[in-house]
């Protein structure tokens, strides 16, 4: 501890240097730990998903819809438990006067508050859907009324919501938009989910009667997904496969996955975004590494006469070696702390800001924050930077021999 | 018996095969106490010779005893210790630490102690009084004078009361004032702290100061 004042001092020489040190180290913190916390909330929203459960959409595009018919016919394959027909929506509250004001465009719907809504079959989907626990009567209710609508805990407490309230949706996908203006909807009932049993499960969403969605655009719609349960896991593939043998040779071919493999493409149409992210991470903290280890030599071959002083004095090559690399972790402590810091703040900021926090919902990352273990990964990173960057200047300084410093002054 | 003893040291500079002798079988003796001048022409070994005697170079042969300690024979890590215990040196051009104050760098030593950062304060304080510098005790290296600046080094060089002062040409980088300046004040330590003051120059003036005068030339002593 009494080596920090003087560390502190050897900082502030070159404040520009320092600074801009500080600022890439900085950087690299903040990129990883952004980087990580966006993949580990992926990761979890990945894990809530069922292993027994499949998703077959079209198999050129999502855009496409599937016929009605198919459901009967995938019903019937050995090994399926039950089918249930869904689309996603895409409905969004009509905008407020003062934003179509302020807009004075043609849309009459506003994205600010964007949520998760999907048009199901009621009774097949939230039979294999065990995560949305609903009470029964609220089930009953929303069973019976064709207009209802079951909304998740969050979703409920972001607007206020309760059972009985009325809201309006309209939709931004034109086959689901009505010509007589938006759909009404009725809150029959509030799920909630148990959070241990059921992790990373997301209430901020609200589920429909397909056959609403069905009969208010004219009876014109097919399937955009089935979701299907099935009996044994294990069976998934060979199932995933006789569901797509089945509609191979028609207009409109299947294709079959887990709901994990659809749910990672739908959020970022790649499985591979998790080593895209590494990827560009480790990039940018090698080429971080390159430049602290550049900075640092130029500091210890800047200072050679003062390293030649201090091992006169009397300082033993290991201190001055420790020194070095001190400096060097002081380096990584304040860069580190600025990164978490910045990737802490640049996270509350998006889950808070109107906006941005409704398109992070819209892709199922409301809840994206800073975890513990990622920051603490994060200071590690950040220390080992410093220690890297700083080793072979500190070891330079080790091996020097005072003549051969002090004769080149 | 000698603070300082030379016995038939040679040093050699290996420049691939090309072998440099810069001292040939150097003896040489300086008293407890005794404030000795070497002189002699560029390449002549004095600084050579100055460095074996403050531990931060070591003999191809021979034996150099400082205090009673054979400095040869020390590990590196021995050195570095040696050097903290026993050995104060006075550079030519101050070599201060242009980031620390007058106090800070004349504590620096002080850091290998086991003292407080007060107890520090207060004998980098008393060593700048000693050197008439306790009112620039705040003041950067950069906001000093020449002769202020080698006077806080020497500061620094005796603040851990070490057994002998090397000095490298140490009025080499001042004017006429400051240089006597300098010299007086090593005559006061040298008198009155009772410190051995080995002194490198090539200022016949300066050597005159001292109580005996050594003339090298070609790794050999003259007189």
């Amino acid at each position: 501890m009494r080596y920090v004042p003087y560390l502190i001092k050897h900082l502030r020489r070159n404040w520009v240097r320092t600074t801009s040190t500080v600022l890439a180290i900085a950087l690299c913190i903040f990129l990883f730990c952004t980087v990580q916390s966006v993949l580990a909330t992926i990761n979890s929203l990945l894990e809530s998903s069922s292993a027994n459960r499949l998703v077959t959409r079209h198999a050129v595009s999502l855009v496409f819809n599937l016929p009605l018919a198919y459901k009967a016919r995938i019903e019937g394959l050995d090994g399926v438990k039950r089918v249930s027909v869904a689309a996603w929506f895409g409905g969004t509250l009509p905008a407020e006067k003062e934003e179509l004001d302020a807009e004075s465009s043609s849309s009459t719907t506003s994205f600010s508050n964007f949520f998760p809504n999907m048009a199901v079959e009621p009774e097949p989907f939230l039979a294999m859907y065990p995560e949305y626990e609903l009470p029964p009567d609220q089930y009953q209710a929303f069973l019976q009324d064709l207009r209802g609508a079951v909304i998740g805990r969050k979703l409920a407490n972001r607007f206020g919501w309760k059972v009985g309230d009325t809201f309006f949706l309209e939709s931004f996908i034109p086959p689901y938009r009505k010509p007589d203006g938006p759909f009404e909807f009725v809150v029959r009932g509030i799920f909630d989910t148990d959070e241990a049993r059921y992790p990373g499960t997301d209430t901020n969403m609200m589920l429909f009667n397909f056959k609403y969605l069905y009969e208010a655009t004219g009876r014109n719609l097919g399937a955009g997904i089935y979701y299907v349960e099935i009996d044994d896991p294990d069976r998934a593939g060979e199932i995933s496969q006789a569901i797509d043998d089945l509609f191979a040779n028609s207009d409109a071919a299947t294709h079959t996955e887990t709901e994990k493999a659809f749910a990672a493409g739908f959020i970022s149409m790649a499985g591979n975004l998790a080593l895209l992210l590494n990827g560009i991470g480790l990039a940018v903290t090698f080429t971080i590494l390159l430049v602290t280890a550049n900075t640092m030599s130029m500091a210890v071959r800047e200072r050679r006469t003062e390293i030649a002083v201090l091992k006169t004095l009397g300082f033993k090559s290991a201190q001055v070696m420790g020194l070095v690399v001190s400096e060097a972790l002081l380096l990584g402590v304040i860069g580190g702390a600025l990164g978490i810091g910045g990737s802490h703040a640049i996270m509350w900021m998006l889950t808070h800001a109107p906006g941005l926090s409704d398109a992070l919902t819209g892709i199922g990352l409301s809840e994206i924050n800073l975890q513990p273990l990622v920051a603490a990964l994060g200071f590690g990173v950040a220390e080992l930077l410093g220690f890297a960057a700083g080793f072979v200047p500190a070891l330079g300084a080790y091996r020097a021999r005072i003549t051969d410093m002090l004769r080149t002054v | 018996m000698a603070m300082v003893d030379v016995r038939d040291v040679r040093k050699v500079y290996r420049r691939g095969s090309e072998e440099l002798v810069v001292l040939d079988g150097l003896s040489l003796q300086v008293e407890e106490g005794d404030f000795a001048a070497l002189m002699g022409p560029s390449g002549s070994g004095k600084t050579t010779l100055l460095n074996l005697i403050a531990g931060i170079d070591k003999p191809t042969s021979g034996q150099v005893v400082v205090a009673g300690i054979d400095v040869g024979r020390l590990s590196e890590s021995q050195l570095a210790d040696y050097r903290s215990h026993n050995v104060g040196f006075i550079f030519q051009f101050y070599n201060l630490i242009p980031v620390l104050t007058a106090t800070e760098n004349v504590a620096l030593p002080l850091l290998l102690t086991s003292l407080s950062r007060k107890e520090r304060r207060e004998r980098a304080l008393t060593a700048l009084k000693v050197v008439g510098l306790a009112d620039r005790a705040d003041h950067y290296p950069r906001q000093l004078s020449g002769g202020q600046e080698q006077r806080v080094a020497i500061a620094r060089a005796f603040v851990t009361d070490p057994k002998v002062l090397v000095a490298d040409e140490p009025t080499g980088d001042l004017d006429a004032t400051s240089a006597t300046e300098i010299l007086e004040l090593m005559e006061t330590l040298n008198r009155e702290f009772k410190k051995t003051i080995v002194m490198v120059t090539h200022d016949p003036r300066a050597a005159e100061r001292a109580h005996t005068q050594h003339h090298l030339d070609k790794g050999v002593l003259k007189d």
